[in-house]
């Protein structure tokens, strides 16, 4: 991504007075290497790259290399084994759990969150009273304000918090369903598979439901009014108004959400491990990252470490392949951007 | 057209400049494969056994817990005061493994480590960068004692690597059933020595609306030591030697599993306060310490420390040493799991090795030991640095009084900790602690963990005798 807004960068330079299109100068034979240019590129793109290169890609051509060696992270000797550490990967049984709890949680968690955060944006900017202007439910601003709070909190500590409510002797919930009558006086929410799962799903929606109801408020704004005002006179209702107006009219900003969303739960490292340090029961709520962090420090496999991080990018990759493919299937004909 | 040739230029710039960006690191990385040494020594006399250079500032970097680091510092200056002109200098961390993974890799480690924590490094990737501690044992401490004839039996176990001691544990660690001294001398309860005992102790428990024991989902595996060592104690060596070595069908010996046949009993009974896969660990070791909803825990000697915040007064902190199955185990009931923990490393790349060894030697000399006991209520593996009031701690005093009791009856396994199979196992042991899973798939599950690290053969054994 930032490669191409380097070149961007260059591109703009390329159009700037004195480098343009018609400029004089350059009908003569080519630009000159004057002060300024060199020193332009050097600060607006060389230093950018030079960093970028040294603490993006370098890393990651690193642990690529060191995934198809034996190194044990501590040591500075090593050899080159092939492709043995994926072989392993492949093998292992807790490390294929983890990885099918975070495609779980890439195909969950963008899709409540954006659903969610939808029904609320829609609530708020045309989801009003039908008789009027086109406008949000009363009290609308306060709303948006209160349902970005859980986003301006650090995840670690949203995650400890949620432990702390999800305690099955102390915790606030089981207080408050015993107090409704309901027999949770010990229930392990986090200790159950059948809960532990949903409980960090709910945590990771629950934290990115108010930024992404921001961004969606934020698309809606400018849909104009008149679409809906013409659209609430042939009749439709506010799910209607949802699905066939305000749907269609912000889908990029729907499918970067998604993007960015199922990257984040791919990685979910952060709410898992204030949820549940361990992996939670049977593993239900292990995450890649954390079977990297234990292999590369705790169990010195560096090399076994990074070859699961290669894997997780790749699936990564995929998973961005995947929404936009069906984005351009679902943009269809009349479209054709 | 003049266009074209922008992107010509664009491209080729964009293109050293990867190259030069591509270049430094591989540059720094290939430096850093050259490799240090021990670095200056001085005379060795008498009084500097190891021939610490003059001068010398030793690097400790020491890990942060429940003990602190300021008893590094005292040795420190005891080391000032023993060679003028040298100093230690402490830096504090909690994060060993990803702080000095670069120095290692390096070849610029500290002098002295306290590799320990959650994020200490797993000893087998750096063994071969270790030096052997033997001759700190060799030497003298301050007072002129040989130190190995002033340590605990069975303290070297854990430090000790294909024959060689690679580190040194300094604090003194045994593992035992903690209880309320107060609260069963109010019950008129005896602490319980077998497995069956326990079972009854339950009973009584439930009837004053108590549980016997609690747990928490990252400690789950307390269990799993408790019944290790129980099984250990009923069948000595065989279990143990067969545990660490990782041997086919090791979970299946007799023992094991009339132990985990015996903790299914009272798993069943209800004995267990419900919801501790769900508790985070010390929330659910303050249930035992504060609430006193449970009467029993099983833990390391840490315990009392690590609670201090979160006990009840008057709770008067005492410890049973673990249980046996039958009275005629193999070890007597008085065995105790007596280990060391806070392994103190010295890397043979380090500036100054003579400096680590030094300040080891200080440390395990009658002053800055019985300073350490003093301070933290926690023994040393030094002998004899705990008087009989125990500095007013009765879970302190209930140590020295298992460690006497024990007397040269001290073993300890270490395979969970050399592999790093702990947080594997957590899972298999928050369910059968939560009567989800029987005694054979909790065996079958931890058999397989031992067999995936035998089977792998990247991962270097250590073989245990």
């Amino acid at each position: 991504m930032s490669l191409a807004g380097s070149s961007d960068v260059a591109g703009a330079l390329a159009a700037a007075p004195g480098g343009g299109l018609k400029s004089p100068r350059r009908r003569r034979g080519g630009r000159r290497w004057t002060f300024d240019r060199i020193s332009l590129f050097v600060v607006f793109l060389g230093i950018p790259l030079a960093i970028f290169l040294v603490f993006v890609i370098s890393p990651f051509v690193q642990a690529i290399f060191y995934a198809f060696t034996n190194w044990n992270g501590f040591s500075s000797d090593f050899q080159i084994i092939g492709f043995g550490n994926f072989v392993k990967l492949f093998g292992d049984d807790i490390v294929m759990t983890a990885f099918l709890n975070n495609v779980i949680l890439a195909l969950v968690v963008p899709l409540a969150t954006i659903v969610i955060a939808l029904a609320f944006a829609s609530a708020i900017t045309v989801g009003g009273p039908s008789l009027g202007p086109i406008r949000g439910i009363r009290g609308s601003s306060f709303y948006r304000v209160v349902s970005f709070f859980p986003y301006v909190i650090p995840a670690i500590v949203i995650g400890i918090v949620w432990a702390g409510v999800f305690d099955p002797s102390h915790g606030i919930l089981n207080a408050l369903l015993s107090v409704l009558g309901l027999p949770f006086e010990s229930f392990a929410w986090l200790g159950e598979e059948s809960t532990a799962r949903w409980c960090l799903i709910f945590l990771m929606v629950w934290s990115f439901v108010g930024f992404y109801m921001v961004l969606f408020v934020a698309a809606i704004k400018s849909v104009p009014s008149e679409t809906y005002e013409a659209a609430r006179l042939d009749g439709a209702g506010r799910f209607r108004m949802t699905m066939s107006i305000t749907l269609p009219a912000i889908r990029d900003n729907v499918q970067t959400a998604y993007i960015y969303l199922g990257i984040t739960a791919l990685d979910g490292y952060v709410y898992a491990t204030g949820l549940t340090p361990g992996g939670g029961p049977s593993n239900t709520t292990l995450v890649v990252p954390q079977k990297i962090l234990q292999n590369l420090f705790t169990n010195g496999q560096a090399s076994y470490a990074s070859a699961m991080g290669v894997a997780l990018s790749l699936v990564t990759l995929l998973f961005a392949v995947v929404v936009f493919a069906i984005a351009r299937i679902a943009r269809g004909k009349d479209d054709p951007r | 057209m003049s266009l074209q040739t922008a992107p010509l230029d664009r491209r080729n710039f964009l293109r050293a400049a990867f190259a030069g960006a591509v270049a430094i690191p591989l540059g720094v990385s290939l430096a850093s494969c050259s490799t240090g040494g021990g670095g200056a020594t001085g005379k060795v006399t008498a009084k500097n056994p190891f021939g610490l250079a003059d001068n010398t500032t030793v690097d400790a970097v020491i890990f942060k817990g429940g003990y602190g680091t300021d008893y590094v510092d005292f040795a420190g200056k005891l080391l000032s005061k023993e060679h003028a002109g040298s100093s230690v200098k402490v830096t504090a961390s909690t994060t060993i493994a990803s702080q000095l993974q670069p120095r290692f890799v390096g070849g610029n480690p500290p002098d002295l480590v306290d590799n320990s924590g959650a994020q200490s490094i797993g000893f087998n990737s750096i063994l071969d960068q270790l030096e052997d501690l033997q001759d700190v044992l060799d030497a003298n401490n301050l007072e002129g004692t040989k130190i190995s004839d002033t340590l605990y039996p069975g303290v070297l176990t854990p430090g000790e690597f294909d024959g060689e001691l690679k580190a040194l544990n300094y604090v003194l660690t045994l593992y035992a059933v903690w209880y309320s001294g107060s609260l069963f001398e109010k019950n008129g309860w005896t602490p319980p020595t077998t497995w069956d005992e326990a079972y009854e102790l339950g009973g009584q428990a439930k009837a004053a609306g108590k549980y016997l024991f609690v747990w928490g989902k990252e400690a789950a595996t307390y269990y799993q030591t408790l019944a290790i060592d129980s099984a250990i104690k009923e069948g000595g060596d065989d279990v143990r030697l067969a545990l660490d070595n990782l041997e086919e069908g090791c979970w299946s010996s007799d023992p094991m599993q009339k132990v985990l046949t015996s903790l299914k009993k009272i798993i069943d009974a209800g004995y267990f306060k419900p919801g501790g896969s769900g508790t985070q660990f010390t929330a659910a070791q303050a249930q035992w310490s504060n609430d006193q909803s449970a009467l029993l825990y099983p833990s390391g000697s840490w315990i009392e420390n690590e609670m201090k915040s979160q006990t009840v007064d008057g709770f008067d902190m005492k410890g049973v040493p673990e249980f046996t199955v039958s009275t005629s185990s193999s070890l007597p009931q008085t065995a105790l799991r007596s280990t060391a923990g806070e392994p103190f490393i010295v890397p043979s790349k380090a500036k100054s090795v003579a400096g680590g060894k030094e300040v080891l030697r200080i440390m395990l000399s009658k002053e800055a030991a019985t300073n350490f006991a003093k301070t933290r209520l926690a023994p040393t593996i030094v002998k004899d640095t705990v008087p009989d009031d125990a500095f007013g701690s009765t879970a302190l005093a209930s140590q020295i009084e298992m460690l006497n009791g024990a007397g040269s009856d001290t073993f300890t396994f270490t395979f969970v900790d050399n592999y790093g199979t702990n947080q594997d196992q957590l899972v298999l042991w928050n369910a059968f602690l939560d009567g989800k899973s029987s005694v054979n798939e909790l065996t079958d599950g931890l058999q397989k963990i031992s067999d995936k690290v035998r089977d792998d053969d990247s991962i270097k054994k250590i073989k245990v005798t």
